[in-house]
């Protein structure tokens, strides 16, 4: 009875084993079906979709590279509507890093697709030439930014004292054109229209690459998302484009990245997954 | 990693990158025996670049009082711990570089200060209210009382470290004048730049999330003008213009004459590898062994030579064209007891004495009937 049962889950694309507590348990990413894929972590919706924990690796081939293991795993959840496809990353972290500074790093986690379905898929390592990956990234600053911190230094350093700041002259009026400039003088990333500048719309960036280092923002990218503090960690969702030729015939894969701030984790320091067998599947 | 040419070391290295020498290389040359630590650099820098949100503690050009004087705390002397470092023979270092001893995963050997590492630029550095035999006040030194000041900016290696470190190529080096930049629009803010460094001369700005350095002032360099912390010397302890490829070194250039014909003026840590083109003018006053440490084997010849520029003519003019003209003077020219600064069409740009004429003012001044204090 229980091997009849093995092969019906095989044959719909994954292992899936259910108990009566908790998600069901997958051995690849399944995207259940649903009208609207949610951007809050805490939506009822979440509840129907079954779960893949992810174990992650260091990312130790490209320098610089991570040398000492951090976040063992991620617990993965996706849901999708043929037009969006929104992805449920939550993950154990006992220190909440959203402060940045010199030396201080964010907590973060981003989902990696493949641009195009291809037999060989790109190399898991952020693709390669001619075979670029989609990210998507968040991080926890751009989140607490979100959520109303002001983007100011005080509110990273609370007792901060400055004398003042040129756009802050008294012969420029306040908002003004003619302040603004003053402010983007001293701000060459934002007079470069660098996103990485604050204050954000949202927390979330969708980029491109085509191998290590060649990470940079999609100009067509769409991409929402939302993160909140749970009791052991981080729950995160990143909804972005549904992946281009993903049917219930095709599969297609996606990788995760988890960065962990209190251990100095950013860029390529990171802990990561290979690719794992995207699938979509129908709500029953 | 490539195997690359080091004249500052005497052989080759281990880098990141091919050799790959600019068309000309931005360079400088700081005479410490002149500088007062009067911070008109810093602040002329501050004013002019880092007076934005997230650059509050930011200092492009620092001054800093050695041996005791750190902006951030403790930059050189964490990394020289680290170092795997060795002797020289022969002008030639024995030990290793920062990219040499590059650990596993890593590019460069390096280490990423605190923000509270950045808090405390000269305070109390310098106090010095005891004789020189019997240590300063508040400090009970381990050696006779002697500091000296140490005006620091981004070397524009070319070697550099951050850019090796840079994960995303966000730094590049200007083929036209070896000044390195941090491209703001590239730039993630891994911070990896900041670790790489070991003069610490990149900055993080949490405001903009990328990281920032100094520029060499490149609009003005471009314009045939000095940095504003040159040109704002009070001093007139600094000299900016262009040094030559190893063994293309010519007389008439003031950098190529001071650096490398007459080897007074000597590179940061060149032990590090990254052949950083600021060059020092070493201290006279301090002890050999120290000065060794900072700025190499020449320090010793450097210092007699300095000691006895009165009496040579050719290299006390050129130290004459410090702070004389607001331009890059990049040819120099004596006649007789007159120096002229030039620049690359051979125009002249200014002319100064080698020896300014001598006013003895007495203490006591006749036509008001006061005393005056004097300077010692």
């Amino acid at each position: 009875m229980k091997l009849k049962f093995a092969v019906i889950l095989i044959v719909a694309g994954a292992w899936t084993v259910s108990c009566s507590r908790g998600p069901a348990i997958t051995t690849e990413v399944v995207a259940l079906a649903s009208q609207k894929p949610p951007v809050s972590p805490t939506d009822a919706a979440w509840n129907s979709a079954p779960e893949h924990p992810a174990k992650l690796l260091l990312q130790d081939l490209v320098e610089p590279r991570l040398m000492k293991a951090s976040t063992a795993e991620v617990r993965v959840r996706a849901l999708q509507n043929g037009s969006e496809i929104a992805f449920r990353m939550e993950w154990n972290d006992a220190s909440q890093n959203d402060a940045p500074g010199p030396a201080k790093f964010l907590d973060g986690c981003a989902v990696q697709i493949p641009q195009a379905i291809e037999p060989n898929p790109p190399d898991p390592q952020m693709g390669s030439a001619g075979h670029p990956v989609m990210v998507t990234f968040w991080r926890a600053d751009w989140q607490a930014s979100v959520n109303g911190r002001k983007d100011d230094i005080h509110s990273l350093y609370p007792n901060a004292s400055v004398d003042h700041y040129p756009f802050q002259a008294h012969s420029l009026e306040p908002g003004s054109a003619a302040q603004k400039e003053m402010m983007q003088r001293y701000a060459p990333a934002q007079a470069a229209g660098n996103r990485r500048v604050g204050p954000r719309e949202a927390p979330v960036e969708e980029m491109i690459a085509e191998g290590p280092g060649t990470l940079s923002p999609h100009k067509d990218g769409f991409a929402k998302g939302q993160g909140v503090r749970t009791k052991n960690g981080w729950s995160v969702v990143l909804l972005r484009k549904y992946p281009t030729g993903l049917s219930a015939k095709t599969r297609t894969n996606v990788a995760f990245a988890i960065w962990e701030g209190s251990a100095q984790e950013v860029g390529s320091r990171k802990m990561r997954t290979g690719w794992i067998p995207l699938s979509v599947r129908e709500a029953k | 990693m490539a195997r690359v040419n080091n004249w500052q070391l005497g052989r080759e290295m281990s880098y990141w990158y091919p050799e790959s020498r600019p068309q000309r290389q931005f360079a400088a040359v700081f005479d410490t025996n002149k500088c007062i630590a009067c911070q008109t650099c810093t602040l002329a820098c501050k004013t002019t670049w880092t007076s934005g949100r997230g650059q509050e503690y930011m200092l492009w050009n620092n001054v800093e009082s050695k041996p005791y004087g750190f902006y951030p705390l403790a930059w050189d002397l964490k990394l020289l711990e680290m170092l795997n470092g060795g002797a020289w023979t022969n002008n030639r270092y024995d030990g290793q570089t920062i990219f040499e001893s590059a650990p596993a995963g890593e590019r460069v050997l390096g280490w990423r200060p605190e923000q509270q590492d950045y808090a405390y630029p000269n305070v109390g550095e310098d106090d010095c209210t005891g004789q020189v035999d019997k240590g300063a006040g508040m400090m009970a030194l381990p050696h006779m009382n002697w500091f000296f000041y140490l005006a620091r900016i981004c070397n524009h290696c070319t070697y550099p470290a951050c850019l090796a470190s840079c994960p995303r190529g966000s730094i590049y080096k200007r083929p036209e004048d070896g000044i390195v930049l941090v491209d703001q629009g590239r730039c993630r803010g891994y911070q990896e730049c900041v670790k790489g460094c070991p003069y610490k001369k990149v900055f993080f700005n949490p405001m903009t999330g990328t990281s920032e350095k100094c520029i060499a002032c490149y609009p003005k360099m471009e314009q045939g003008i000095q940095p504003q912390c040159f040109v704002n010397c009070i001093g007139k302890i600094r000299l900016a213009g262009y040094i030559s490829k190893p063994g293309q070194e010519r007389q008439e250039n003031p950098i190529d004459y001071l650096v490398r014909i007459r080897k007074i003026a000597l590179p940061l840590f060149p032990q590090f590898g990254l052949e950083p083109n600021v060059y020092y003018i070493p201290p006279i006053h301090v002890p050999l062994s120290f000065s060794r440490q900072l700025f190499g084997p020449g320090a010793d010849d450097a210092v007699k030579a300095y000691r006895n520029a009165a009496n040579d003519p050719d290299l006390s003019s050129l130290l004459c064209l410090f702070g004389s003209s607001e331009q890059v003077m990049t040819k120099w020219s004596r006649q007789g007891d007159t120096v002229s600064g030039l620049d690359d069409k051979g125009t002249t740009l200014v002319r100064v004495p080698r020896n300014e004429p001598v006013f003895t003012r007495p203490a006591y001044d006749k036509l008001y009937q006061i005393t005056r204090t004097n300077c010692p």
